[in-house]
C-alpha cells in the first residue's frame, strides 16, 4: 500500500520539494483569524497603511509557508526544530502568495531524521515577501 | 559591517519589554484552525499520548507569534520590513504553560543600507527555555 506521506528516504539534497508551487490567498478572514488566535493587538494591524492596504502580521509567514509545505507532508508526529525567517515586507490582504521550497540538508542525529529546507515566498508580481530556512524532525514512519 | 555600542535611543544591553502569554488547549486549537496546521501532536490528546511528549504540545510557530508581538510592539517598521529571526526550538510548550518572551540588544550593526539591532532572544516556561536564538531589525530610517 502506498503511504500518504513523504518518506525520508525519498528525498535528496537539492530537490525542489514543492512542484507545482502551491498558492495562498491572503484574505481578511485568514488574517483576522490568525491575529485572534495569537492574541496580537499590534496597532498597525488594525488600520490600513498609507496606501490603503491591510497589512498582515509578519509571522503570518508561519501560515502560508506551512500551508505550502503541507501539500507534501511527512508522517504524523514530526516537529519543528529550527526556524529562520527574513521578512522582506509584510503580505497584504488581497495578494496571492507562492512558496517554493528546496531540500538543502538531510541528516540523522540521536536516531532522528532531520530535514532542512530553504523556502521563498513571492506574490503574484514576483515580489519577494519572505525567505527562510526550516528544520524539521521527520515523524516516525510506520 | 561594523559594530556600534549605541544608536540614538538604542543601546547594547537594552531589554525589550517582556511578554507573558498563557497557553491552553483552546488557544492551541484556535491556532491549529487559523493556521491549518492540524498535526495530531497538537490537537489530539489520544495520539499525543503515543508520542515522546506524552501529551499535546503547542505549535512552535505559535510561540514565534508571541516573539513577533514583542518585536512589533518594540519596532514595527524595522521588524515588518526587513526583520530577521533565527531560533531553535529547545522544548515543548504544554497546555497550561505561560510563555515568557525575553530579549536584549547584544549588537548594534552598521550595514550598507542602515543600522540594525540584533537582540538575543529566549522564551521560557517557568525555568525551562523553550526557544532560543536572535532577531535583527533595522533601527535607522
Amino acid at each position: 500500500m502506498m503511504s500518504d506521506y513523504v518518506k525520508y528516504s525519498s528525498m535528496s539534497e537539492g530537490d525542489d520539494f514543492l512542484d507545482p508551487v502551491p498558492s495562498f490567498e491572503v484574505t481578511k478572514e485568514c488574517v483576522d483569524k490568525y491575529i485572534k488566535s495569537t492574541n496580537d493587538s499590534t496597532k498597525e494591524l488594525t488600520v490600513d497603511d498609507e496606501q490603503g492596504r491591510r497589512v498582515a502580521p509578519p509571522m503570518l509567514a508561519a501560515v502560508y509557508v506551512i500551508d505550502a509545505l503541507r501539500t507534501r507532508v511527512g508522517p504524523p508526529g514530526g516537529i519543528h526544530a529550527k526556524q529562520q525567517f527574513k521578512f522582506h515586507r509584510p503580505a497584504y490582504v488581497g495578494e496571492t502568495l507562492f512558496t517554493s521550497a528546496r531540500v538543502v540538508k538531510l541528516y540523522e542525529r540521536k536516531g532522528r531524521n532531520y530535514v532542512e529546507m530553504t523556502t521563498e515566498t513571492r506574490n503574484q508580481e514576483g515580489e519577494l515577501i519572505t525567505s527562510g530556512i526550516i528544520t524539521r524532525i521527520w515523524g516516525k514512519e510506520a | 559591517m561594523s559594530e556600534l555600542q549605541a544608536y540614538k535611543d538604542y543601546n547594547v544591553g537594552d531589554q525589550l519589554e517582556e511578554l507573558i502569554q498563557f497557553v491552553d488547549q483552546t488557544m492551541i486549537d484556535a491556532y491549529a484552525d487559523a493556521s491549518g496546521d492540524v498535526n495530531p501532536l497538537h490537537i489530539d490528546p489520544e495520539f499525543a499520548k503515543t508520542t515522546f511528549f506524552g501529551r499535546t504540545i503547542a505549535h512552535g510557530l505559535l510561540t514565534l507569534a508571541f516573539v513577533s508581538r514583542v518585536l512589533s510592539a518594540w519596532n514595527w517598521q524595522g521588524w515588518a520590513y526587513g526583520g530577521e529571526l533565527n531560533v531553535s526550538f529547545l522544548g515543548p510548550v504544554y497546555p497550561g504553560d505561560s510563555v515568557r518572551v525575553s530579549g536584549e540588544i547584544d549588537q548594534i550593526l552598521q550595514r550598507e543600507d542602515g543600522i540594525y539591532a540584533r537582540c538575543q532572544l529566549a522564551c521560557f516556561c517557568d525555568e525551562r527555555t523553550v526557544v532560543k536564538g536572535f532577531v535583527i531589525s533595522k533601527i535607522s530610517p
